[in-house]
């Protein structure tokens, strides 16, 4: 049975019949990790509505393989429940395990006004506010004159205002708004846009308000709906037939698109950006193979073939604009590749822009490890892009947790294949994000210091490190969140605040909240560490400490607990008590309280708790750390 | 051309086989409002016909389904 099940699975791939039989086999084999993966492929092959609810209605009777939980509210004006199979196999396809609320149908003042609504007995995480501009406004659809237009601009700015400060006050949600939308033909047809009665204007005009006011909060966002469905064309049409038949807005593509945007905020979220993109070169940066027709040969440049290419790497390099860092593997010599990274003319990426290069003739998989050590970045934040099938299919099989993208044959399709990805959002941009590619050529910097210098010691001495510390306020936040929900490897208990919690620990009196930057001869490293601190009773509870991986090693984080250390003994406290929970990815951080002296005294639920006596023990800065401390 | 049945089977994932002509909302897992929806778009894709809502509400079953379709001209 189970052999039939894998070889139907390569035979009929394509064919949605056959992979609903595969599904069903692996349903009835109790193969539930596998059922969920034929469930994401058969949605793929069929994103029709009706396979897409499918998928989802199944999902309730396989039961959950583990996965990141994530929960998901959705308030609308109209029907918006057919988004959610969408959005379960977007998720999926994630690794998360997705919960679903939807409130129920143009109830959503009331949900969010009402305390001991669904809505907030749910909990959500994020909630997306769907309200279309027709139900806010019905005299839209009969030419509205410009009083009622003007007076209509400022009711649907102050109910939203009013539905995102509500929502914000009782949860601590992301909150999602759709742009607002205007699908019907103006009464003024092609002199719309010449009268200020016109409606295209007055749209962006009500867009514009709200992306002013969502702009300036941490926690809420303009999703634009508009973009969203241009993406999807004609589906929109169908969306009157679907209003009349079930108070629905929008198709089968529709929804889809509009699912897999979604993404782009929950992805960040959770903590899934991915931080690395790993390129090839020939094939995939230009056309040709350089080591045969030279760098005068290859297709690269103004005209086609080669402005695809040129396109292309533009796209790679607005990522950098971001913090993502892009990183070089490739099978070639290198006497043949660097000429065109320095010197050919239509090059759009140098070899500055790449924080690692590998170009050898060694296996793709063992390469891509090695980078993710030497840039200090989990496997799992990689994306990887090569034109050659046989390498994807190896980083496929060997390095599963890496994004391998299905670049298409055709290379003009690069750039949006890469610009559709969901990967890459973040929910603000820092300093840090914009600083970090020029941040990893300091590293390479370092990385030679280190190989010339005679001990560790000399080197560390050698880097003239400087650290500062301070307590936290209003303006490190976006910073902490963002380290908060993305730092593996060294983080004491991997709590994911968000926003609003970090707002209140900043502004409690029973919580110290530490940031450290760190800075040393060859540039800023940025607010690379903090720590959180709550103060009770009979001890200080130290909830979190953390550190970026770019400081790792460098025992700046020596520096964070001398100074929770040196505040406690200052307040007398009795005993600090340094909170760990081991997980999958931070072992690096197991003996931090322990080789600073820290006893394990407990070990509840998986939390670990180390104490130490501010009064008897000692702790000390390093030796080469030259720290600074502002406030107390 | 596929079937009515076999559109119906794709939409909720049942078997064809255990499709007939009373097949409804009552006996089908998955045949609710939304299903509804789901099944008609995927009817006006698949036979390439756009259909009247009161014909959409008559369609409560497989027979029925069928039995609408002929008046635009589709035999299935």
């Amino acid at each position: 049975m189970e052999e039939r099940v894998d070889h139907r699975k390569n035979r009929d791939a394509d064919d949605v019949e056959a992979q609903r039989l595969v599904y069903r086999g692996l349903k009835e084999s109790g193969r539930t990790a596998e059922a969920h993966a034929a469930l994401n492929r058969l949605v793929e092959l069929d994103p029709s509505g009706g396979t897409a609810t499918f998928a989802h209605r199944e999902r309730g009777k396989l039961g959950e393989v583990g996965g990141r939980p994530v929960r998901i509210a959705i308030l609308s004006s109209y029907v918006l429940d057919p988004l959610v199979p969408f959005l379960d196999v977007e998720c999926r396809r994630a690794g998360l395990t997705p919960a679903f609320y939807v409130a129920p149908f143009n109830q959503y003042t009331q949900e969010v006004l009402n305390p001991s609504s669904g809505l907030y007995a749910f909990g959500p995480e994020i909630v997306f506010v769907a309200l279309d501009l027709e139900d806010l406004f019905p005299g839209v659809r009969r030419g509205p004159s410009v009083d009622e237009l003007a007076r209509s601009r400022a009711e649907i700015r102050g109910t939203i205002a009013g539905l995102v400060r509500e929502l914000h006050a009782r949860s601590s949600a992301l909150i999602i708004v759709h742009e607002l939308t205007f699908t019907g033909s103006s009464p003024h047809g092609i002199l719309d846009n010449r009268r200020g009665d016109g409606l295209s204007r007055w749209t962006e005009d009500v867009n514009r308000d709200l992306a002013d006011d969502l702009g300036a909060q941490a926690h809420a966002f303009l999703l634009p709906l508009r973009q969203v469905l241009g993406r999807a064309g004609n589906e929109r049409g169908q969306s009157r037939k679907l209003y009349y038949m079930a108070r629905m807005r929008h198709g089968d593509g529709a929804l889809r698109e509009l699912a897999r945007h979604s993404m782009r905020y929950v992805k960040p979220l959770k903590g899934l950006t991915r931080k690395c993109v790993v390129v090839d070169l020939d094939g995939t940066l230009w056309g040709g193979v350089v080591g045969e027709v030279g760098p005068e040969g290859i297709q690269l440049g103004p005209a086609a073939p080669g402005i695809e290419f040129v396109d292309f790497q533009e796209a790679l390099l607005n990522l950098t604009k971001r913090g993502i860092v892009l990183a070089v593997c490739s099978k070639n010599n290198p006497d043949d590749v660097m000429p065109v990274l320095r010197e050919h003319k239509h090059m759009v990426l140098r070899e500055e822009h790449f924080a690692a290069v590998r170009i050898n003739w060694r296996n793709k998989a063992e390469n891509l490890a090695e980078i993710a050590a030497e840039l200090n970045l989990g496997l799992d934040s990689f994306v990887f892009l090569d034109d050659n099938p046989v390498e994807r299919e190896l980083i496929r099989q060997m390095l599963p947790q890496v994004l391998t993208v299905e670049l298409p044959r055709d290379a003009s399709q690069y750039r949006s294949t890469l610009e559709s990805l969901t990967d890459f959002e973040l929910l603000a941009v820092t300093k840090e994000d914009e600083q970090r590619a020029s941040q990893y050529q300091a590293n390479r910097q370092r990385q030679a210091l280190e190989r010339s210098s005679g001990s560790l010691d000399d080197y560390l001495h050698s880097l003239e490190i400087r650290a500062e510390i301070a307590r936290a306020e209003g303006h490190h936040v976006p910073r902490l969140v963002q380290m908060l929900n993305k730092t593996n490897q060294f983080n004491t208990t991997t709590r994911r605040y968000q926003t609003p919690e970090i707002e209140r620990f900043v502004a409690s009196p029973d919580h110290r909240v530490y940031v450290l930057e760190v800075v040393d001869r060859f540039g800023e490293h940025g607010l690379v560490g903090s720590a959180i601190v709550g103060q009770e009773r009979d001890a200080w509870r130290i909830d979190n400490v953390l550190l970026s991986c770019r400081v790792m090693g460098l025992s700046v984080e020596t520096v964070l607990l001398k100074r929770i250390y040196d505040a406690a003994r200052l307040h007398d406290v009795a005993r600090l008590v340094g909170e760990f929970i081991p997980t999958a990815k931070n072992s690096p951080t197991a003996d931090f309280y322990s080789r600073h002296g820290f006893q394990l005294a407990g070990d509840v639920d998986g939390v670990q708790a180390w104490t130490l006596d501010p009064r008897v023990d000692r702790i000390e800065d390093p030796a080469w750390i030259a720290v600074k401390t502002t406030g107390e | 051309m596929r079937t009515v049945e076999e559109v119906v089977s794709g939409v909720f994932g049942v078997e064809p086989q255990s499709l007939d002509e009373s097949s409804s909302p009552e006996s089908v897992e998955g045949w609710d409002s939304m299903g509804h929806v789901n099944l008609v778009t995927a009817l006006e894709q698949h036979f390439n016909v756009s259909i009247d809502i009161d014909d959409v509400m008559e369609m409560g079953s497989v027979g029925k389904i069928r039995k609408i379709l002929l008046a635009y001209g589709v035999q299935a």
